[in-house]
């Protein structure tokens, strides 16, 4: 029924009022001008005055002409309601974990405006939190990933083989359930790294479910099927055992480079610098190793031996503990004494770990833990990792039953089996045997684009998933994006090929559900603040019995032996590096540009080798701009390698090391952005050489050490770009100090620490008479009225332990992402113009010092020349440095314009804007921290290389920091945006600045502790503390800049006290 | 009976400080020299006064110390003090040796140039003045005497010529003005 | 009149009359120009262009098409900017000083060697500008009131006394230069037949008239502004040494740079004045003028103030041993014996060494010797500035920063381009102006000239 309400819109209208009748026809009142001005064709029919057509002119005139000077606009669609949790301007921290088969971490991803711009530790919750300073530990590789979400060369959907565009997921999920019911009958295989997820293994079984015949083969890029398997024989557990570094009063390490690549290396590398404090318990480290690894550099006692000789170290080091020598080698018995003596003196609190992948050498490894009682302390077999499940032998069963034709269909996720099988030749033969490959890589990658079908994965940061690390911890990943492209998470393709339609987010929260204890009560809480934490912790119930060693020690001696065996003159170790890893991050410009920590080469591998074998093979030594390296054929068997020769100090004569993950998209795949540049000769090719075909299956596990290969010169050189040419610290006793355990502990901070003073003409020490024993300390000498710093408002500064810092550098690739540091390329940090603001120099000991030039009376020349050498066995040093914002600071004094000048907390501060560019700061910088941009890095020019070039990349800049053009110098800026978030976040809640709450990104990124930031003004500051510490020193003390980053003295747990510093 | 002015041209300037000597002692009035070079010790015998330009220059150039320091102590010290390396930018006298070097700079700047100018307006040597030498030998190899009847009355401009024929002089011209 | 010793060499050879002496200098301006003028700047021009493309293709693609790196921040443009004004230091010093000490025999090659000043000191402020890493911002340098409010130079900055310091002398030299060149336009304007010339030369001339009073003035001008010169010569050097005394760098942070730096630049800019002037003298016809004596007292100035250098190296040795400060002494043995040996050797052999021979007084007469020299002793003066640089800065406080440099095209492009750029407007300068102190010269012809002098011997003997 229709409604008898009548509305009026004025009295008027309810009396009928004949003018609002007349009003209602026309919505306006009285009719404007412009009506007929614009309407009329011709405006002189118009009854517009002239005065009104003159208005419009002017108005139009001005119009057009405002819209002209318009300067052109991006446009940014403003938020129509603004999500409550997005405030521009103001970062959101989300919790989530980085797992990519090799590495494990809980991490921080920082978002600003919705787009991760950083990654950090987990500083509250995950295995690689330090509890102790509330820092997560994390490496180069985890806080660099957040780049390669950004990366052009990304998959945008899922693709068939062949075809060059992407097309949409219904397609493809028609085209693989086609493939997958032709397949019925045959093995269905999922191929994938260890998988560490409980949702994505239901995921997998609801796929067998429907699909019967599926199995799930693992597989790990670096195997570490030797460990597992000796676990399995020795404990009947195949398992990954979790080792606890913090209980390790004395570690021996044969080979395993636990702070850079063996294991899990976030949780070890905070655990080992809990113990490197010289005021507490510190350990003592053992490393045995052929190449000079960071564990080697970080090491104690370190002892050079040939790979061939590792093997029989273990077996040594077993007969020390055993007590039953039966098969071991007298040089190695020696070479392992001390090693063994200081084992046996600390049963129960030591480990014994080894790099091998042999299972014998494995066996004995877990014989001499046991026999010393570390299983229970060191070393948990009962709350064992869930890491390192894969199985070579399966795996290479697989590439048979590829070949054999047996396969009828084959699910590739998280690895490059293409790339990184010893044997990848046979795989891409089987591959073709194979009728439906699907592949879940983000890329179009060396096994993707082989397959018949690319699923594109989710970058990690754009997807949810769950882990269970350990037994006990379980951790949570959330996206912290809208995926950028139309990817779909491999798990979500399972479930959907499984016939279930819900989303994994969903799936997981079930499984989630399905398995939370009844006890635990409202999942949605558990689940909110499991989200909100990203890890979970459930307590762990200890095994009933402690499983007892059941390994045969015979069979594993004469395991070990057989890996040793026909040693020739050469012996390759296939090793990864700290930047590039296994190679699935070969594609990340930030990692390329990252020095290694000992040989600071970017953007290559290469051949390490020890100084004296390249003087004997006559190549070259000293490598530098215009100092290419001498390339060389490693050969073993029927494979080769061409690679340039790098001189490492410290590696085994007779051995030559290769990194791993390098030469990726050696066929033009599109691996993504920075795996492969234009080279010197303008030729477009992958970085580095693949070395993979280089380990081979010994025993059921792949065996990276090879003991007989040639090496010969090819007769031709290589430009490699590095980042440091001088090898050694040249005796320079106030640019890096170290010393003994002994000397330390003696207490005479003048024997380790020596003070810079200055004779002056008063009575200083009281002793009646003026003379050259009156001294001051040069940090009282000025030369003029000074500002005042001390104890006026803030003073920032950083302190830098030496002990603390293994050499990780992930703090320099921290640094890179919070402060937008150009990516320059290879042939620009070959000419040494690497803009990096934190660099980590790296020092070789060297025979020659001034002391013994002075016993040996050698002259000052020769003395110089001598101490260019590093010695044969040397010890490394590494030392952060960034601008060490000197309260007198050279760099200010000089330049014309006041560019760079000091700010009243104590920070040089560097106005881009105001900088002309003479450089003259650069050249007056002791410290050489200055960096000048002599090209206009963010140029098409270098697109190649630097992430801040393309639309995609530039979304991981940091908005809070200037991105530097052409003809400027720049420079650590001590974080200045983060100090200054961190002032007003205080000044809101009307507090003082707190110790602790602003970290710049260097520090937040170091889990060890070694870098500490705060205000030195702050007298109850950790880094004012570690100032005003015995072991405190400023570089160049005694030209007198003041400093406002201080370091502390390296102390090595060695007997011997060292040579004082005068 | 008109004007006249007499250029005595002479080839060598002692000579033509003998002719100019003897007119003076003769009492008559020597209205300017022209000549190539300057003739050493002719200002005394025709009354030409000492230049004050030295003076000038130094006025000019203690404007330009006055203003260095002035300059710089207001940018540097008062208008906007800043942390510099440490230096002290409390006071003038404090950061006084840093700026010794721009202060002798702009001295000397503001001397030279202060004096030069000066000196070219004195002279009336701008660009595009006229030259006002009778006789364009007189930037060559001749040295030239002017007198003027004008000035001298009682001097016949026949009186002042054989007077200076009784000098080694080259030639004599007479002109009306 | 007052006479000088018969004794003393006569400056000015041959029988000449002032009107010769017109004749000599003005005749060539008025005629065709002979033809080694013509070939000389036809190379001089095509280097010159050479080097200005350089300097666009550096201007327009950055700083990095020269060698430097993040160690080694200056090299060839700060050696070449150096360099250049102490080149520019000669001409200075013989104008302003040798008139303070009433050297006549100045007087024939001041104006030339005025000239070479100009355009040296031109050359020097090319490089502190391209060597900008946005030279389009370069004028902050001046302490311009601006919009970014109180923001001012830094006075604290050796740069920036150097702004000043070139600045001043750069305008300095060129007025003292002009006001001694005015009177001689006017004798041009007097001389010359052509319409046009006249014309260009009597706006050159100022319209000189050379009456008393104006010689008076003339005078007094020129000793005044001789006399603030010569401390301003003195004050330039200084200021760019303490571009480096003033730093923390080991082999920079030395007190004797001034002096050293001062006698230095005198030492270079002779050597540049005998380069210029022999040749000069043979394609101008100038023998006459510019005679073996002129050459002969330039060689003296070159043994002394090469000696002082050789002095200055010894001391600075000396004092990096007798100091005890480890870096210092390693910056000097690493000179020495390091990576850059072979430059400190050339230096040493050419600026402490070579120079010595002077002592014969065969050889300091010997114009085609002089002219040899004169090449050696300017290829050490730039390797003294190459070493001071490059060899301090590769090499300084910590070893993870030590570096080489290496030159690229580039580098050498623009500096043979500021040579090409230099010889142009040179030759330009013999062609069209005046090349000798007309005035000057004709007030000593009766004095120092050939002729004259034994004419006055004869009398004397009467």
């Amino acid at each position: 029924m229709s409604s008898t309400k009548r509305y009026w819109k004025d009295l008027g209208e309810l009396d009928q009022h004949p003018e609002s009748i007349k009003g209602r026809e026309n919505e306006f009142p009285q009719d404007l001008a412009i009506d007929q001005v614009l309407g009329n064709s011709s405006i002189t029919g118009a009854s517009t005055g002239r005065r009104d057509f003159l208005k419009f002119l002017g108005f139009g005139l001005g119009a057009a002409t405002l819209a002209a000077c318009e300067t052109p606009v991006i446009k940014s669609i403003p938020y129509v309601n603004k999500p409550e949790d997005i405030t521009p301007g103001v970062a959101n921290w989300y919790a989530s974990t980085f797992y990519d088969g090799d590495d494990f971490a809980s991490i921080l991803v920082k978002t600003r405006e919705g787009r991760p711009i950083h990654v950090k530790g987990n500083p509250r919750f995950g295995i690689n939190r330090n509890p102790t300073l509330a820092k997560g530990s994390i490496n180069a590789r985890m806080n660099s990933s957040v780049l390669s979400l950004y990366d052009s060369a990304r998959l945008t959907g899922p693709k068939a083989k062949g075809s060059d565009t992407v097309t949409d997921w219904a397609e493809a999920d028609k085209a693989i359930a086609a493939g997958l019911a032709s397949a019925a009958g045959k093995r269905i295989v999922v191929l994938t790294n260890t998988i560490i997820s409980p949702s994505t293994r239901t995921a997998v079984e609801a796929f067998k479910a429907k699909y019967p015949t599926t199995e799930h083969v693992q597989y790990d890029t670096i195997s570490y099927s030797g460990v597992t398997n000796a676990n399995l024989k020795s404990f009947g557990k195949r398992v990954f055992p979790n080792y606890d570094f913090t209980k390790a009063d004395v570690i021996v390490s044969v080979d395993a480079d636990f702070l850079s690549s063996w294991g899990s290396t976030s949780e070890y590398t905070w655990q080992y610098a809990t113990r490197r404090n010289p005021d507490q318990a510190m350990n003592k480290h053992f490393q045995l190793e052929a190449r000079m690894s960071l564990s080697g550099a970080n090491a104690d006692v370190r002892v050079p031996l040939k790979v061939s000789e590792l093997p029989k170290a273990v077996v040594a080091l077993h007969a020390h503990i055993s007590g039953n020598s039966a098969g071991a080698d007298a040089e190695l018995m020696k070479a392992t004494a001390s090693a063994a003596k200081a084992l046996m003196a600390a049963k129960g609190r030591s480990l014994v770990i080894s790099g091998s992948n042999n299972e014998g050498v494995q066996v004995l490894v877990n014989s001499i833990n046991s026999i010393l009682g570390n299983y229970g302390s060191t070393i948990d077999l009962d709350g064992h990792t869930w890491f390192k499940q894969g199985d070579d032998a399966a795996v290479a069963q697989l590439v048979k039953d590829m070949n054999a034709g047996s396969i009828g269909a084959l699910f590739i996720a998280g690895v490059n089996p293409a790339y990184s099988l010893p044997n990848a030749a046979e795989f891409k033969a089987g591959l073709e045997k194979v009728a439906l490959s699907v592949s879940f890589s983000g890329y179009a990658d060396e096994t993707a684009s082989l397959c018949s079908w690319i699923c594109p994965d989710h970058h990690y940061l754009e997807s949810w998933n769950d882990f269970h690390p350990k037994v006990g911890q379980y951790a949570l990943a959330q996206p912290a994006i809208r995926p950028l492209f139309n990817t779909r998470q491999w798990q979500e393709s399972f479930l959907a090929w499984s016939g279930s339609t819900s989303s994994y987010y969903d799936h997981i929260r079930s499984v989630w559900q399905a398995n939370q204890a009844p006890e635990m009560g409202l999942f949605e809480d558990n689940w909110n603040m499991a989200v909100h934490n990203g890890v979970v912790t459930m307590p762990v119930t200890p095994a009933a019995t402690a499983s007892a060693f059941a390994g045969d020690v015979a069979a594993a001696t004469a395991a070990a032996a057989k890996a040793s065996a026909n040693a020739g003159e050469f012996e390759l170790a296939l090793y990864t590096t700290e930047a590039i890893g296994s190679g699935q991050h070969a594609n990340n410009p930030w990692l390329q540009e990252m020095p290694d920590p000992l040989t600071k080469i970017t953007w290559d591998n290469y051949v390490c080798m020890s100084p004296a074998d390249v003087e004997k093979l006559g190549l070259n030594m000293y490598l530098g701009e215009k100092a290419p390296a001498s390339l060389v054929t490693v050969k073993a068997g029927d494979k080769e390698i061409t690679l340039p020769v790098v001189p490492v100090p410290g590696q085994k004569s007779g051995t030559v090391a290769i990194a791993l993950g390098y030469g990726r998209g050696e066929n033009g795949e599109k691996v993504g952005k920075a795996a492969c540049v234009t080279d010197h000769n303008g030729e477009f090719k992958p970085v580095g050489k693949n070395a993979y075909p280089f380990a081979a299956l010994l025993d059921g596990a792949v065996n990276y050490d090879v003991v007989n290969v040639t090496v010969t010169s090819a007769g031709a050189t290589f430009p490699v770009a590095i980042t440091q040419t001088h090898l050694t610290d040249m005796d320079r006793h106030s640019v890096v100090k170290e010393t003994s355990i002994a000397t330390y502990k003696s207490g005479d901070k003048r024997a380790y620490n020596h003070p810079h003073e200055l004779a002056v003409h008063e009575d200083v020490n009281g002793d009646g008479v003026i003379n050259a024993l009156d001294k001051k300390p040069v940090a009282e000498f000025d030369l003029w009225e000074e500002h005042p710093v001390e104890g006026v408002g803030h003073r920032w500064g950083l302190s830098i332990d030496l002990n603390g810092c293994i050499g990780c550098g992930a703090c320099i690739t921290a640094c890179n992402s919070e402060n937008n540091i150009s990516v320059v390329g290879k042939d620009e940090v070959r000419r040494s113009r690497e803009m990096h603001w934190l660099r980590l120099d790296r020092y070789y000991s060297s025979d020659m010092t001034k002391e013994r030039a002075k016993e040996e009376g050698l002259g000052k020349i020769d003395m110089y020349l001598e101490m260019e050498v590093p010695s044969e066995t040397p010890t490394v040093m590494f030392m952060p440095v960034m601008c060490q914002h000197c309260n007198h600071a050279p760099c200010e004094t000089v330049c014309p314009v006041a560019a760079t000048t000091h700010s009243n907390e104590g920070l040089n501060q560097m106005a881009y804007n105001r900088c002309i560019g003479t450089r003259y700061c650069a050249n007056n910088c002791p410290y050489k921290v200055r960096r000048f941009n002599w090209f206009n890095y963010v140029t098409s020019d270098f697109a190649e290389v630097n992430p801040a070039w393309d639309d995609l990349g530039r979304m991981v800049l940091n908005p809070d920091v200037t991105v530097r053009g052409r003809g400027v110098i720049e420079k650590c800026s001590m974080c200045v945006q983060s100090i200054q978030a961190g002032k007003l976040a205080a000044k809101k809640a009307g507090v003082p600045v707190e110790d602790g709450a602003i970290e710049t990104a260097c520090s937040a990124a170091c889990g060890t502790g070694a870098i500490v930031f705060g205000d030195l003004n702050d007298k109850k500051s950790k880094v004012r503390g570690l100032a005003d510490s015995d072991r405190s020193y400023h570089m160049l003390e005694e030209i007198g800049v003041k400093p406002n980053v201080n370091y502390l003295v390296k102390v090595r747990n060695t007997d011997e006290a060292a040579a004082p510093h005068a | 009976m008109a004007n006249k002015v007499i250029y005595a041209v002479y080839e060598d300037p002692e000579q033509l400080k003998d002719g100019a000597r003897k007119l003076v002692s003769n009492g008559i009035k020597v209205k300017d020299t022209w000549s190539p070079f300057p003739i050493h010790g002719i200002d005394p015998i025709i009354g030409v006064k000492r230049t004050r330009l030295a003076i000038a220059a130094f006025m000019y150039g203690i404007t330009g110390t006055c203003l260095a320091l002035l300059g710089m102590w207001y940018m540097n010290i008062f208008d906007w003090p800043m942390n510099i390396g440490g230096k002290p930018s409390q006071a003038l006298y404090k950061n006084l040796p840093a700026f010794i070097p721009v202060t002798f700079e702009f001295t000397v700047l503001c001397a030279a140039h202060g004096m030069s100018i000066t000196y070219l307006i004195r002279n009336k040597t701008l660009p595009g003045m006229p030259a006002r030498n009778p006789d364009p030998r007189s930037t060559d190899d001749k040295f030239i005497i002017e007198v003027r009847t004008g000035d001298n009355h009682g001097h016949s401009a026949e009186a002042i010529t054989s007077l200076l024929r009784q000098t080694p002089v080259f030639e004599i011209n007479e002109r009306q003005y | 009149m007052h006479s000088e010793a018969a004794i003393r060499e006569p400056l000015i050879l041959g029988h000449k009359t002032y009107h010769d002496i017109t004749q000599d200098i003005v005749g060539p301006i008025e005629n065709k120009a002979p033809r080694g003028w013509y070939v000389l700047i036809t190379i001089a021009g095509l280097i010159a262009l050479y080097g200005v493309g350089c300097i666009t293709y550096l201007l327009s693609k950055g700083i990095g098409t020269w060698g430097l790196n993040k160690s080694v921040d200056w090299a060839w443009d700060i050696t070449n900017f150096v360099w250049w004004v102490g080149i520019g230091h000669a001409g200075t010093l013989i104008s302003a000083v040798l008139l303070l000490f009433r050297q006549k025999w100045r007087m024939a090659i001041n104006r030339s060697a005025e000239a070479m000043t100009i355009f040296a000191v031109i050359m020097a402020g090319t490089f502190p500008l391209i060597h900008m890493g946005r030279l389009w911002v370069g004028y902050w340098v001046f302490p311009l009131p601006n919009q970014f409010g109180s923001l001012w130079t830094n006075f604290n900055s050796p740069l920036l006394w150097d702004v000043f310091a070139i600045s001043t002398y750069f305008s300095v030299s060129l007025v003292f230069w002009y006001i001694g060149l005015i009177p001689d336009f006017a004798t041009i304007r007097d001389k010359v037949t052509k319409p046009g010339m006249k014309k260009v030369y009597s706006i050159l001339s100022f319209g000189w008239s050379g009456n008393a009073k104006a010689w008076t003035r003339f005078e007094e001008v020129s000793l005044v502004l001789a006399g603030v010169a010569t401390p301003l010569v003195f004050s330039v050097h200084s200021v760019v040494s303490f571009d480096f005394a003033t730093s923390v760098i080991p082999g920079w942070h030395t007190t004797i740079f001034p002096p050293y730096f001062v006698s230095g630049a005198v030492f270079s800019g002779f050597a540049m004045v005998q380069t210029l002037l022999l040749v000069m003298r043979k394609v101008m016809k100038l023998e006459s003028y510019i005679t073996v004596k002129h050459v002969e007292y330039m060689n003296i100035v070159i043994i002394v103030t090469g000696s002082i250098v050789g002095v200055a190296y010894i001391t600075e040795l000396f004092i990096s041993w007798y100091s005890g400060v480890e870096y210092e002494s390693y910056a000097f043995i690493n000179r020495a014996t390091g990576k850059y040996w072979w430059a400190y050797w050339a230096m040493m052999t050419c600026n402490v060494i070579s120079p010595q021979v002077f002592w014969f007084r065969s050889l300091r007469r010997n114009f085609a010797f002089t002219f040899f020299m004169s090449i050696i002793v300017n290829i050490g003066m730039w390797f003294e500035r190459f070493v001071i640089i490059v060899t301090s800065l590769h090499r300084d406080y910590l070893p993870s920063s030590w570096n080489m440099f290496h030159p690229t095209w580039m580098d050498v492009g623009t500096f043979l381009g500021t040579i090409g750029i230099f010889f142009t407007l040179y030759l330009l300068f013999a062609r069209y102006f005046p090349v000798l102190a007309l005035n000057e010269v004709k007030s000593i012809l009766k004095v120092s000239g050939e002729s004259y002098k034994k004419e006055a011997a004869k009398h004397h003997h009467h």
